[in-house]
């Protein structure tokens, strides 16, 4: 999902494919956020790991919004500036819910070949 | 759809405030961490990447986004039409010209040769006749004869058989009398076809034979019949109708459409009426009833079998007659689908040349616009690139092109279905006067899709693969070096130049075909008739016989009539005849033995003074003149191929003169007093047949074939010294006051009679000038399209040529060279084509060989000519580059 690798951009990692979802989702648990937000809240909270595009970033957005995991409406900023805000919708948690135990799955057996 | 659109767009607008505030507040970002405000902004845009792509593949998400970049590709194909009108032009119009030829002459050939009639299941209908086993014309059977079939065979469910009422037949209707074409019918005859009544029931089943029929007496109108003649009366059933004052009682009413003979488009409105068979069937002569026979085989019998097992009875049932000249006449029963018996062999076969003519104008139009749009896409390399270059995915460029090649063909499509409509109306008008058969008056919805379809999906094919070339190409070189050529590029010039040899090659094969057809006319127009053809009106009258029932027709009718005509102003003679040569409305065959010989001939009524309209020749002899009388020795005359076959001397053909030959009245031989130059009879292009006339005056109602000759038809004929058209008025005010019905006589002048008898001749020449024209301009422009590319191509590599110092001469020659091997190409591969295609013709050519080579070497030195003119062009914009210019562009 995370793509046009263009040469400026080796050291970042690729996401898998749905994962980037997941991360939205979980990040909009912890309340509404707009885009910019999103993608300031990925890169820190990873330490500067994962730099979600933009390119990225809004088609997903926008897709989740289309499946209704998320619902987005107009609001003002604390800097008083006009922005779409993204909320996670029950539908999003389930799907957030769904996300984790299979990834949480597939982290458990791929740590168990690595170990093994 | 709209409210959707509508959405889409608001979004469109989010989206861009969504990504502009990411900007603005990256920027702030930066700005607060202490980057000056032009670099924050800087490294917040590329952090963002690429906007438009982003907005791209968001939107993508919507679902909306492909009807957008329709939208784009179409406002940006209609600016590249505008900006190029004369190829959009040429594109549209060569493929609207092959959409409408071809829709036409589909829809006909369905229409007259693929589907005629409109009975149940009519591959199974099989008309039976007897013949000769030489003549390719069968002729009806006797009643003993279809008996032996019904009884015998095995392959046929049911076998109906029917006979035409005969004469001229007028229903009384409720105000007025109508004419009407009758046939006496067998009792399962509609069953048989698989056709019911629309009202009330068909004929009651029996067996047929010579015991009183529940059927006689009983009739079944046409919905035309009911329609005009009782204004669709719902009561009509069991009512009594008069025809020619014989009652009927109605015991039901057709369909609307159905029609038996089913190629009697331009006869009378039909009846159906229950047969009753009597002492006529009980032998096999001249005298007895001869019926059609049609019948339909069983399902799963094929035709070859129906037609075996018919021989085997035949045999049987010939050797039943007594007569062997009449034994001979029925020595074979000949087995034809029904439908293949409507239209004459000659106009079926001029249908399927035309059709395939139409069909090769299609694949002309077609290979032209491939060949155009190709080098349209083709010198659209660079933009392609730089379109790459800029970011553009491939699927987006192909999507691009294949939208310009979507609107192109769409317009084609619609402007050929215009040209398809107006076609078939035209075929339609021409068609009706050589076609028993109604013919279309639209095109068929299916064939006009199916043409639409395959033009559209070619035109995208054609755009669309050059752009996947292009886009696979590597941009760069396209970019840096312009019109420079790469090695597809050459490999697109070669299959380039092969299509418009095939171009050539077709058009040649029309262009031959087109010059045999021509000559043929030419031939024909050529031919001496042996008759005057110029001032001369004929009307053709249908005798209303009722009114004159128990009266001497020659004094009731003909002799007043002949008299008013010939004091018209400004006529100079007046005759009747029974048919005016080439008139073609109704034959007379007589058959008899004169001196051991079985005559066939033609037999004609006329007054003395036709011979002064149309100028006949006496080869010996004399005509008829004012002295013979119904009192006087009763005589006729013969044309020159009755007594050169019949002469009692073999070497003598005047010997004829002063021979019996028939009884015109009872116990009076009639004798042989003149021999008629031959002239054409029923074509120009047929040999005179053995022909007798016979003088009207001496015909009373005791003669022998009185109804036949007075009762059915006549026509008039006058010498004017006016303008014809001055005159028919006149003429239509006397055949009024000889009776009302002869108003409405089809009146024509005798050069036009001419002219229709050339029929299905003229009618291919003048397509197959329309299509043959056509194509000699389709490839005409395709040459000329693909050298002025080609030049356009090569304009850096001419300047270096001439800074080389090559003389312009020699670049002339350069480009005239490669068009001329093209040509040569073409023109061999196309007199190959035209060698073997011309066999289809042979049928109709006349006065000309279908291998011609004239012909051939003319169409060839045309077309070769036309497209060196079109060379011309380019070549000479080719030498005449300036080196300077050429090498400084690049």
């Amino acid at each position: 999902m995370i793509k046009r690798s263009t040469d400026g951009y080796r050291n970042r990692i690729e996401l898998l494919q749905g994962t980037l979802d997941m991360l939205v989702l979980q990040t909009l648990q912890w309340g509404e956020q707009h885009g910019y937000a999103i993608s300031q809240a990925l890169r820190t909270r990873s330490g500067d790991v994962l730099q979600v595009e933009t390119g990225s970033l809004y088609p997903a957005l926008h897709r989740m919004e289309r499946h209704k995991w998320i619902a987005a409406e107009w609001r003002m900023t604390e800097q008083n500036q006009r922005a779409r805000f993204y909320r996670i919708t029950s539908e999003g948690r389930r799907q957030l819910a769904r996300d984790r135990s299979s990834w949480d799955a597939m982290v458990a057996a791929i740590g168990s070949i690595l170990e093994a | 759809m709209m409210l959707g659109w509508l959405r889409f767009n608001r979004r469109k607008a989010d989206l861009d405030a969504e990504l502009e505030t990411h900007l603005r507040m990256a920027i702030a970002d930066r700005v607060a961490r202490g980057e000056s405000e032009p670099a924050a902004r800087a490294a917040a845009a590329r952090g963002l990447g690429n906007i438009a792509i982003s907005k791209d593949v968001t939107r993508e998400t919507w679902g909306w986004l492909f009807l957008e970049r329709f939208g784009q590709d179409l406002r940006y194909a209609l600016r590249q039409m505008r900006r190029s009108p004369g190829f959009a032009t040429t594109v549209i119009g060569t493929l609207a010209l092959g959409i409408g030829a071809a829709a036409a002459m589909f829809t006909v050939v369905d229409h007259v040769l693929l589907q005629p009639v409109s009975y149940r299941d009519p591959s199974r209908l099989v008309l039976i006749q007897e013949s000769d086993g030489k003549s390719p014309q069968g002729s009806p059977a006797p009643w003993l004869d279809v008996e032996q079939w019904i009884r015998q065979s095995r392959s046929f469910q049911q076998i109906a058989f029917s006979s035409g009422l005969g004469g001229r037949n007028y229903l009384e209707g409720k105000t007025t009398f109508l004419e009407i074409s009758g046939q006496s019918v067998s009792p399962d005859f509609f069953d048989t076809l698989g056709v019911q009544p629309r009202l009330g029931r068909s004929f009651i089943p029996e067996t047929p034979g010579y015991a009183a029929s529940r059927n006689a007496g009983l009739i079944v109108l046409s919905d035309a019949v009911w329609k005009e003649a009782f204004a669709s009366d719902k009561n009509i059933l069991g009512r009594v109708v008069h025809i020619n004052n014989n009652p009927y009682t109605v015991a039901g009413v057709m369909p609307p459409g159905f029609r038996y003979p089913a190629n009697a488009a331009n006869l009378s409105p039909q009846v159906w009426v229950g047969m009753q068979l009597g002492d006529r069937d009980k032998g096999r002569d001249w005298n007895s009833d001869h019926y059609m026979v049609i019948a339909r085989l069983r399902p799963g019998v094929r035709l070859a079998t129906a037609a075996a097992e018919m021989a085997t009875i035949q045999k049987r049932v010939a050797a039943q007659y007594t007569d062997p000249d009449q034994r001979s006449q029925a020595s074979v029963a000949t087995v034809k689908p029904y439908a293949d018996t409507l239209v004459d062999a000659d106009i079926r076969k001029a249908l399927l040349a035309l059709l395939a003519a139409a069909g090769v104008l299609w694949l002309i139009a077609s290979v032209n616009v491939t060949n155009l749009l190709l080098a349209r896409s083709t010198a659209r390399q660079r933009e392609i690139a730089m379109r790459g270059a800029l970011g553009a995915s491939r699927w987006r460029v192909v999507q691009q092109m294949m939208v310009e090649g979507l609107v192109l063909s769409g317009c084609a499509a619609v402007l050929g279905a215009g040209f398809a409509f107006a076609s078939v109306r035209l075929l339609n008008r021409e068609l009706t006067r050589h076609l028993p058969l109604p013919a279309p008056a639209t095109p068929d919805a299916w064939i006009l899709v199916a043409l639409l379809g395959l033009t559209v999906v070619s035109a995208l094919m054609s755009t669309a693969w050059p752009a996947l070339i292009a886009v696979r190409a590597p941009i760069e070189p396209a970019l840096k070096q312009g019109g420079l050529q790469t090695g597809a590029g050459r490999r697109h010039h070669r299959m380039r130049g092969a299509l418009v040899s095939v171009e050539i090659a077709m058009s040649l094969t029309l262009l031959v075909a087109c010059g045999l057809l021509l000559r043929t006319i030419w031939s024909l127009r050529h031919v001496p008739l042996g008759y005057r053809t110029d001032h001369i009106l004929v009307a053709n009258l249908d005798i209303p016989t009722f009114r004159f029932a128990g009266r001497n027709m020659t004094q009731a009718l003909y002799e007043p009539l002949i008299e008013r005509a010939q004091h018209l102003p400004g006529v100079q003679s007046a005759g009747l005849m029974s048919v005016v040569p080439l008139g073609g409305t109704f034959t007379i065959h007589l058959q008899m033995q004169m001196n051991g010989y079985a005559i066939l001939s033609f037999m004609k009524a006329v007054s003395p003074d036709v011979h002064r309209v149309f100028g006949f020749k006496m080869a010996a002899g004399r005509y008829f003149d004012a002295e013979d009388t119904a009192t006087s020795q009763p005589v006729v005359v013969v044309n020159e191929a009755f007594a050169r076959l019949y002469s009692p001397d073999k070497h003598d053909p005047a010997a004829i003169i002063g021979q019996k030959l028939l009884n015109m009245r009872p116990k009076t031989p009639t004798r042989i007093v003149g021999i008629l130059d031959d002239a054409r009879q029923r074509s120009v292009a047929e040999e005179s047949m053995p022909e007798v006339e016979v003088s009207i005056p001496q015909i009373t109602p005791d003669s022998n074939f009185y109804n036949a000759l007075e009762g059915i038809a006549m026509d008039l004929a006058v010498r004017t010294e006016r303008p014809t058209s001055g005159m028919i008025p006149e003429l239509r005010d006397i055949l009024r006051q000889a009776s009302p019905e002869l108003a409405h006589a089809n009146v024509i002048t005798m050069d036009q009679i001419v002219e229709d008898s050339y029929g299905s001749q003229r009618l291919a020449a003048h397509l197959l000038e329309i299509f043959g024209f056509s194509a000699l301009l389709l490839c005409v422009a395709g040459l000329y399209g693909l050298l002025a590319y080609v030049v356009t191509q090569r304009t850096r590599e001419m300047g270096l040529r001439i800074a080389l110092g090559a003389g312009r001469g020699n670049l002339l020659w350069l480009v005239m060279r490669q068009a001329g091997v093209m040509l040569l190409i073409g023109v061999a591969v196309g007199s190959g084509l035209a060698f073997a295609s011309s066999r289809l013709l042979r049928g109709f050519l006349y006065g000309v060989q279908a291998h011609d080579g004239w012909t051939l070497a003319l169409a060839s030195v045309l077309l070769f000519l036309s497209g060196m003119l079109a060379a011309y062009l380019p070549a000479r914009r080719a030498s005449r580059v300036d080196p300077m210019e050429a090498l400084r562009a690049e």
